[in-house]
């Protein structure tokens, strides 16, 4: 739906999106994270026709954004960063005009106009002058224009900042419920909001593209070494002596401490899993083993360690359950 | 017809937004105000004139070129200070606030945005000259003008004001500031007004030039009630490579982003 080919845009000197390529599928929510400055809005006005790239290839429902601008832009929704509002227009009169120059016939507009209110939660406000909106409803009015021409692509660049946790909430579940006859390409440094509404996610850092996986797969991608969190009764012993003894195991720390119950990070290479030796270990010792499970790395830190360009081991070993 | 449509679509957004602020009634009430000052100067001094003249037993003289030819040819004047109001925000405007990126962002193409500000522009202006209609009815209903000069010179004027707000969309395009890209406009606009008489005083070369530079210069014969396709080729084709200059300039923000 979405083909994005070695884009690279250079502002005089300064270089802000490298050679970046991703593909969207139809009916995908692709997340596109990165921290402040990582060429995210710069990549997002590419693709909605704003501006073009220095070098490279952008196409949006099989139109290429730069060759057939108006093509691909019927079939774009796109909430920039600060929503393109006109502060003397009503909310109503706002979303009539942007319905207007999207090409909506006039006989369905007020319907459109209706609508997108509706499922954006700004029908109350719809006589309010966009002078006088919250911050908040500003970024509804902002998303009930990206979608009132019923797009089949919609870019929307960090959807959520500004809301509070309740429109955050309401807003992601929104996005969700667009996605299927909608391809959703969102940008955020949220990282939670990744794992919770996107199917895939490009992390860029430095204008250029880190990592490009499903939020499940960076999570075990990156990781590097899996690592298991093993929970031991044994009172007034040690074990980490043990279990630093079990082949494949390279190695463990102790990570908590209450009567007599340890827990243990124990970390081995991806490839083996030696739970199984594990719960030998410790049961032939006559312990109480109350916990064996593996430790997932939180996207959070996995951002954190890409975009830092921190050593896997460093991240894992400050990480605490 | 699509175009059509996107065209109208942002005139209509540009001219509802003069009058969404008290900006588009000032400016129509001051050029009414001050184009009845100088219909009332005008008209007193005909009055006289042609009373006067009566007494002395000479001819009546004509409503048409000794009266209302020179309420035109000062109204003129007062549009150069009037217009930067008129045009300085359309692009400034959009470009500080953002909303650049949904007019560069929709199906639309940069002709159409610009025609459009052109034309909510121009009707902004329409409206201006359409309340001084009622002064010259006040002629019509006294006196017995002629209308064809007065049509000309409406044209004339019409076209004109075309002409200046070509020019101050292209100034609005060129910043992101309202206030720079007004007071941009009215120091040309001044200079394109001044170059009149700079061109009155030198040599009959450099007097070419600066008069076909001088926009309210060529006004003159439609003032007078002729319509020269001399002055009107001018008109329009300066109307047209300042929209020109302004797609051009769009084109190149964009590129450099
Ligand atoms: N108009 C511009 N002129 C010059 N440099 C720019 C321009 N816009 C962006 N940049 C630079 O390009 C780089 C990428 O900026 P961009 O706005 O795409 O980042 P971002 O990922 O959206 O950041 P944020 O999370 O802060 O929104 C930055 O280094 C920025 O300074
Ligand atoms: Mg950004």
């Amino acid at each position: 739906m979405i083909e994005v080919q070695n884009i690279t845009k250079r502002y005089g000197r300064t270089t802000a999106v490298d050679d970046v390529s991703f593909r969207v599928e139809r009916g995908e929510i692709l997340g596109f994270l990165g921290p402040n400055g990582a060429g995210k809005t710069t990549t997002m006005r590419i693709l909605t026709g704003y501006m073009p790239p220095t070098e490279g290839r952008a196409t949006v429902a099989g139109y290429d954004v730069f060759t057939h601008p108006i093509e691909a832009k019927q079939r774009t929704g796109y909430l920039p960063e600060t929503p393109p509002l006109y502060p003397d227009m009503t909310v109503r009169e706002y979303l009539d005009f942007v319905a207007r120059i999207k090409g909506v016939p006039s006989r369905e507009r007020r319907d459109r106009v209706t609508s997108a209110m509706q499922r954006t939660h700004v029908a109350d406000m719809a006589s309010r002058h966009c002078s006088k909106l919250s911050k908040g409803y500003r970024q509804r009015v902002g998303l009930a224009q990206a979608i009132i021409h019923n797009p089949e692509v919609l870019i929307l660049d960090e959807p959520t900042a500004g809301l509070d946790p309740k429109q955050i909430i309401e807003t992601r579940e929104l996005i969700r419920g667009l996605a299927g006859d909608h391809t959703i390409v969102l940008s955020t440094h949220i990282l939670p909001e990744v794992a919770q509404t996107c199917q895939r996610v490009v992390i860029i850092n430095r204008g250029r593209v880190v990592a490009i996986d499903t939020p499940e797969g960076l999570t075990s991608r990156l990781q590097g070494a899996a690592t298991l969190y093993v929970q031991v009764d044994a009172p007034g012993v040690d074990a980490t002596e043990t279990l630093q003894g079990l082949p494949g195991v390279s190695r463990v720390a102790l990570s908590d401490q209450r009567d007599g119950v340890r827990g243990y990070e124990v970390e081995s290479a991806r490839e083996t899993d030696i739970r199984r030796e594990i719960a030998r270990a410790v049961v032939s010792r006559g312990w109480g083993l109350l916990e064996l499970r593996p430790m997932r790395m939180s996207l959070e830190e996995i951002f954190l360690q890409v975009t830092t360009e921190e050593t896997p081991e460093e991240a894992v070993s400050e990480q605490r359950p | 017809m699509n175009s059509v449509r996107n065209v109208l679509a942002i005139a209509d957004k540009e001219l509802r937004s003069y009058f969404a602020s008290p900006i588009g009634y000032i400016i129509i009430g001051l050029f009414a105000l001050l184009f009845g000052w100088f219909f009332y100067v005008y008209l007193t001094f005909f009055v006289q004139r042609s009373t006067g003249m009566a007494g002395m037993g000479g001819g009546a003289t004509n409503i048409n070129q000794d009266m209302i030819r020179y309420v035109l040819m000062n109204s003129a004047v007062i549009i150069l200070f009037v217009m930067p109001m008129i045009t300085m925000r359309t692009y400034a405007e959009e470009k500080r606030s953002g909303t650049i990126e949904l007019l560069l962002t929709s199906p639309l193409t940069d002709v159409q945005i610009i025609l459009g500000k052109f034309f909510g522009a121009m009707g902004l202006y329409a409206a201006m000259l359409l309340v001084t209609l009622l002064y010259m009815g006040i002629l019509f209903i006294y006196g017995n003008p002629e209308w064809r000069p007065i049509a000309s010179g409406y044209l004339g004027l019409l076209l004109m004001g075309g002409c200046f707000i070509s020019l101050g969309l292209l100034i609005s395009s060129l910043t992101k500031n309202q206030i720079v890209a007004g007071v941009l406009t009215f120091a040309v606009f001044l200079m394109l007004w001044v170059i009149n008489w700079i061109g009155d005083q030198s040599g009959p070369t450099t007097r070419v030039i600066v008069n076909y530079l001088s926009i309210v210069d060529h006004f003159d014969d439609f003032a007078r009630g002729i319509i020269d396709t001399k002055h009107l080729v001018y008109y329009l084709s300066f109307i047209t490579f300042g929209l020109f200059l302004t797609a051009k300039s769009v084109d190149s923000e964009r590129w450099r982003g």
